[in-house]
C-alpha cells in the first residue's frame, strides 16, 4: 500500500483543449457575428415605429378571436381539409418511404458500395427541397387539383422516411437474420422472420411522427394556396381582420397538441409495450384509425387517379421538364442566387442561435421538476403553452407579424424563424432537463453548494452536448424553412425562387432548385460533421 | 459517535446501508424520528445555515455522481462549492481556480497525471478516487462513504480507506463508511454497526470481532 503512495508522481498532462471542439466553437462564434453585422442591425434602423399601431390592433386581438358560427364553420372545414392533405399525404410517404428504404439499406447493397452511394443521392434531391417548393412546381404541372397538396407533402416525406427507415433496418441486431441465413433461408425471408419483428416498433413510431409533421406541413402549404387552415390565415390576414387570424392560429395550435399528443401516446405504447399477451388495443386502434382516416380524405378531397395520368399533365410535364433544361447559366442570376443563398444560412444562423439561447434561458422553467409547488407547476404550465403556441404558427406567418414593426430584410425572416425554432427547441431542451440525471445535484447540494453551484457542477456539463446537437439538427430544418419564408418574401433564396416561377423562367428555376438542393446537402453535412465533434 | 471515531456499516443488500446514509447528509428525509449531526438537526435549518452545516459533511456516494464530460479538474473543485460563491464557480469552469490543491489531492489518490482528462474517460476504479479527491479539497469533518471501495483492488482499496479515516481524524471529525468486505471494515474501522432490515442488530468495536463473524452477517443474503 505504501507502494503505491511513494510511487514517483508522474508529470502532470498540460491541459489540453479538444481542438475540433474549438475550431467548431470558433466558427459558430464568427458565423453568428457576420449574421448579426449583415442584418443591419448595427448599420442603421431595423424598426418600423409606423407600424406599431397595426401591431397593436393585432395583438390586442388575441384576447377576442373571432367566434361568429359562420367563421367556425369555414374553420372546421379548413381544418377537415388540412388534416386530409396530411393524412394522404403521409399515407403515401410512408409506402413510398417504406419501398424507398429497401432501396437505399445497407442491408439491400452488401458491399456494393458505389450502387448504396448512387441510391442515397437520389434520396437526397427531393429531401432538400422544402414541401412548399414542391407545391410551386407540382401547380405548374397539375393546376389547381388536391393532388398538389398531397403530393408535396408525400414526394419530399417520402425520401426522408427511406432514409430514416432504412437505417432503422440497418441497425438492427443482425443475429437473427444471420442465423437464419446460415440455415439456408433466402435474403427475403430471413429479412422477414429476422429483421422485420425487431424493427416493426421504431418503423411505427416513426410513421406516426411523420404524421405528425405532416399536419404542420399540410397547414404551411395552405399558404401558399392548398386550400385548409393555412389558407384561411392567409385570406384573414390579407384583409386585416386580426380577431380571425387568432381564431385560425388558436384552431392551429389544438390541431399540433392533438397530433402531437396522439403521436406521442402512440411512440410510447411502441417503446414500453404493456404487460400482457395479446395485441395493444390502443396501438391497433391508432393503425386502424389513420387506415380509415386515409380511405376518408381521398373522397373528401375528391382525389381521382386519372388527373395524374390525364393528356393535360403530361403535356405540361414534358413542356416544363423541356423547357427547363439546360439551367440557366447567366452570371447575373448566379451571383444573385450566391448571394441569396448566404443570405439565406446568415438568416439560418441567426435563427438558431436566438432559438437556442432563448430555449436554454427557459428550459429550467418549461422542464417540471419532482417536487415542485402549485406555483412553480403554474409557471412551468404557461410556458409550454407558449412555446406550443409559437411552433403552432408557420413560420412564415410570424414573418408577416414581424413586418408590422420591422423594416424588410434578413433580420425579421430571422427571428421568425427563430421564434417558431424557440418553440421547438423550447420543448426538446425541456425534455432534455427532465430526463437528466439528477443525482450529481442531488450530492453537490447536500456537500453545501448553492443551487446556481449545483446547477452548473452538477446539471450543466451532461446537458451541453445534447443541447447543441439538438441546435445543429435544427438548424438543418432552419434552413429549409429559410428558403420558405423567402418564397413568402421575407428575403433570401426563396425570392429568387418565387420570381423565377412566377416569370415562368424554368431555366432559371432549374439553376435555383440546384443551387437550394446543394445547400441542404452541404448544411446537412456540416451540422452532421458538427454532431460528430460535440459528442 | 466520538470525535475520532471510524464506523463501519455492515449488511446485507437492501438492509438500508445507504438510507442510513442519505438521512445523515440530508438528502433523505427522515420518516421518524430526528438525527443531529454537528450537534444539530438539520430539519431546523433553512438557506445559509443550513448549506455551511451541510458543507462540513462530505459524502462518496455508491453511483457517485460525477458528471462525465466534465474534466477531472473540475469535478474535484466540486468539493469546494459550499465555500464558493455562484460567480466564482462559474468563473473557475473557464479558468481552474485552486489547481495547485486539486493536483495535491489528485496526487494523494494517484491520479496526479490526470487532472485535465474528461471524467468519462477514467475507469470506475479510477473515478471512485477522483470523489475521494473531491472530499480531500473539501475537508469535511464528518466524512461519509458508501461502498468507496467497490470498484478498487484490494491494494487501492486500501489506500483509499486509510485516507479517509485520516482525513476524517485528522479534521476532528469522524467517518461512516459502509462496506462489503468484511476483513477492510476490521483493519480500517474502530466500531462496527451490523444493520438488519431497517435495524441495528449488532454494534460492537471492531477489536472485538472477528473477519468469521461478520462473515456470518452477510451470509443473511448469500
Amino acid at each position: 500500500m505504501t507502494a503505491v503512495l511513494d510511487r514517483a508522481a508522474p508529470a502532470p498532462t498540460p491541459l489540453r483543449r479538444d481542438r475540433r471542439r474549438w475550431v467548431w466553437g470558433l466558427a459558430a462564434v464568427g458565423l453568428v457575428g457576420w449574421a448579426l453585422v449583415a442584418s443591419g442591425l448595427f448599420s442603421g434602423p431595423v424598426l418600423n415605429p409606423a407600424g406599431s399601431g397595426q401591431f397593436g390592433r393585432f395583438a390586442a386581438a388575441a384576447l377576442r378571436p373571432e367566434l361568429d358560427p359562420g367563421f367556425l364553420r369555414v374553420l372546421a372545414d379548413s381544418a377537415l381539409v388540412t388534416v386530409a392533405y396530411a393524412v394522404l399525404g403521409a399515407g403515401l410517404a410512408v409506402v413510398g418511404g417504406a419501398l424507398g428504404a429497401l432501396a437505399v439499406a445497407r442491408t439491400t447493397w452488401g458491399r456494393r458500395r458505389t450502387g448504396w452511394l448512387v441510391a442515397r443521392g437520389v434520396v437526397a434531391v427531393p429531401r432538400g427541397l422544402h414541401e412548399a417548393v414542391w407545391g410551386l412546381l407540382l401547380v405548374n404541372v397539375l393546376g389547381l387539383d388536391p393532388w398538389v397538396g398531397v403530393l408535396a407533402i408525400a414526394i419530399p416525406f417520402a425520401a426522408v422516411t427511406a432514409t430514416v427507415f432504412a437505417g432503422i433496418l440497418d441497425e438492427v441486431p443482425r443475429a437473427a437474420y444471420t442465423a437464419l441465413l446460415a440455415a439456408g433461408a433466402g435474403r427475403t425471408t430471413a429479412a422477414l422472420y429476422g429483421l422485420l419483428p425487431l424493427a416493426t416498433g421504431r418503423l411505427l413510431s416513426y410513421a406516426f411522427y411523420r404524421l405528425e409533421c405532416a399536419v404542420r406541413s399540410a397547414v404551411v402549404l395552405g399558404l401558399i394556396g392548398a386550400g385548409g387552415l393555412g389558407y384561411q390565415l392567409a385570406l384573414s390576414f390579407a384583409s386585416l381582420r386580426w380577431e380571425q387570424v387568432w381564431t385560425t392560429v388558436y384552431a392551429l395550435a389544438a390541431l399540433c397538441l392533438l397530433a402531437d399528443l396522439g403521436g406521442r401516446t402512440v411512440r410510447h405504447r411502441v417503446a414500453e409495450p404493456r404487460p400482457g399477451a395479446g395485441r395493444d388495443r390502443v396501438l391497433s386502434g391508432a393503425v386502424l384509425a389513420v387506415v380509415a382516416l386515409t380511405a376518408w380524405a381521398g373522397w373528401y378531397l375528391a382525389l381521382s387517379p386519372a388527373t395524374l395520368w390525364s393528356v393535360r399533365a403530361r403535356e405540361q410535364l414534358d413542356y416544363v421538364l423541356s423547357a427547363a433544361w439546360p439551367p440557366s447559366t447567366e452570371g447575373p442570376l448566379l451571383r444573385e442566387v450566391l448571394g441569396a443563398a448566404v443570405d439565406t444560412v446568415l438568416m439560418s444562423v441567426l435563427a438558431i442561435a436566438f432559438a437556442t439561447a432563448g430555449a436554454v434561458a427557459l428550459a429550467g422553467v418549461a422542464a417540471c421538476p419532482h417536487r415542485a409547488g402549485p406555483a412553480r407547476r403554474a409557471v412551468g404550465g404557461v410556458v409550454r403553452a407558449v412555446l406550443l403556441l409559437l411552433r403552432a404558427v408557420p413560420p412564415p406567418v410570424w414573418a408577416l407579424v414581424l413586418l408590422f414593426v420591422m423594416l424588410p430584410g434578413i433580420l425579421p425572416g430571422a427571428l421568425a424563424l427563430g421564434v417558431y425554432t424557440l418553440g421547438v427547441l423550447g420543448r426538446l431542451v425541456g425534455e432534455a432537463v427532465e430526463e437528466a440525471d439528477r443525482r450529481p445535484r442531488e450530492t453537490l447540494l447536500a456537500a453545501g453548494a448553492t443551487s446556481a453551484g449545483a446547477w452548473l457542477y452538477g446539471t450543466a456539463p451532461a446537458l451541453v452536448g445534447p443541447v447543441l446537437a439538438l441546435a445543429a439538427y435544427r438548424w438543418e430544418v432552419a434552413v429549409r424553412d429559410a428558403v420558405l419564408v423567402g418564397l413568402l418574401g421575407a428575403g433570401g433564396i426563396g425570392v429568387v425562387l418565387s420570381a423565377a416561377t412566377s416569370s415562368f423562367d424554368w431555366p432559371a428555376v432549374t439553376t435555383v432548385l440546384t443551387a437550394i438542393v446543394a445547400l441542404s446537402l452541404c448544411i446537412d453535412l456540416l451540422a452532421d460533421r458538427a454532431r460528430a465533434a460535440l459528442r | 459517535m466520538a470525535v475520532g471515531e471510524r464506523v463501519a456499516v455492515v449488511g446485507a443488500s437492501g438492509a438500508g446501508k445507504s438510507t442510513l446514509l442519505g438521512v445523515l447528509d440530508g438528502t433523505v428525509p427522515p420518516t421518524a424520528g430526528h438525527v443531529e449531526v454537528h450537534g444539530t438537526d438539520p430539519a431546523g435549518l433553512r438557506g445559509r445555515a443550513l448549506r455551511r452545516l451541510r458543507a462540513r459533511t462530505g459524502t462518496v456516494r455508491q453511483h457517485l455522481d460525477l458528471p462525465g464530460p466534465l474534466r477531472v479538474v473540475h469535478n474535484v473543485n466540486a468539493g469546494r462549492l459550499g465555500s464558493w460563491s455562484a460567480a466564482r464557480a462559474a468563473w473557475s469552469l473557464l479558468a481552474p481556480q485552486g489547481t495547485a490543491e486539486v493536483r495535491a489531492a489528485l496526487d494523494r489518490v494517484g491520479l496526479a497525471d490526470r487532472v485535465h482528462e474528461r471524467t468519462d474517460r477514467l475507469s470506475g476504479g479510477q473515478r471512485q478516487r477522483v470523489a475521494v479527491a473531491r472530499l480531500l479539497v473539501q475537508r469535511p469533518e464528518l466524512v461519509l462513504a458508501d461502498e468507496p471501495a467497490s470498484a478498487l483492488d484490494p491494494a487501492l482499496a486500501d489506500v483509499v480507506l486509510e485516507l479517509l479515516g485520516s482525513l476524517a481524524v485528522a479534521g476532528g471529525g469522524a467517518l461512516v463508511a459502509a462496506l462489503h468486505d468484511p476483513a477492510l471494515a476490521l483493519r480500517h474501522c474502530d466500531r462496527v454497526v451490523g444493520l438488519e432490515h431497517g435495524r441495528v442488530v449488532l454494534d460492537a468495536p471492531a477489536a472485538s470481532l472477528g473477519v468469521t463473524a461478520l462473515e456470518g452477517f452477510y451470509g443473511v443474503s448469500r
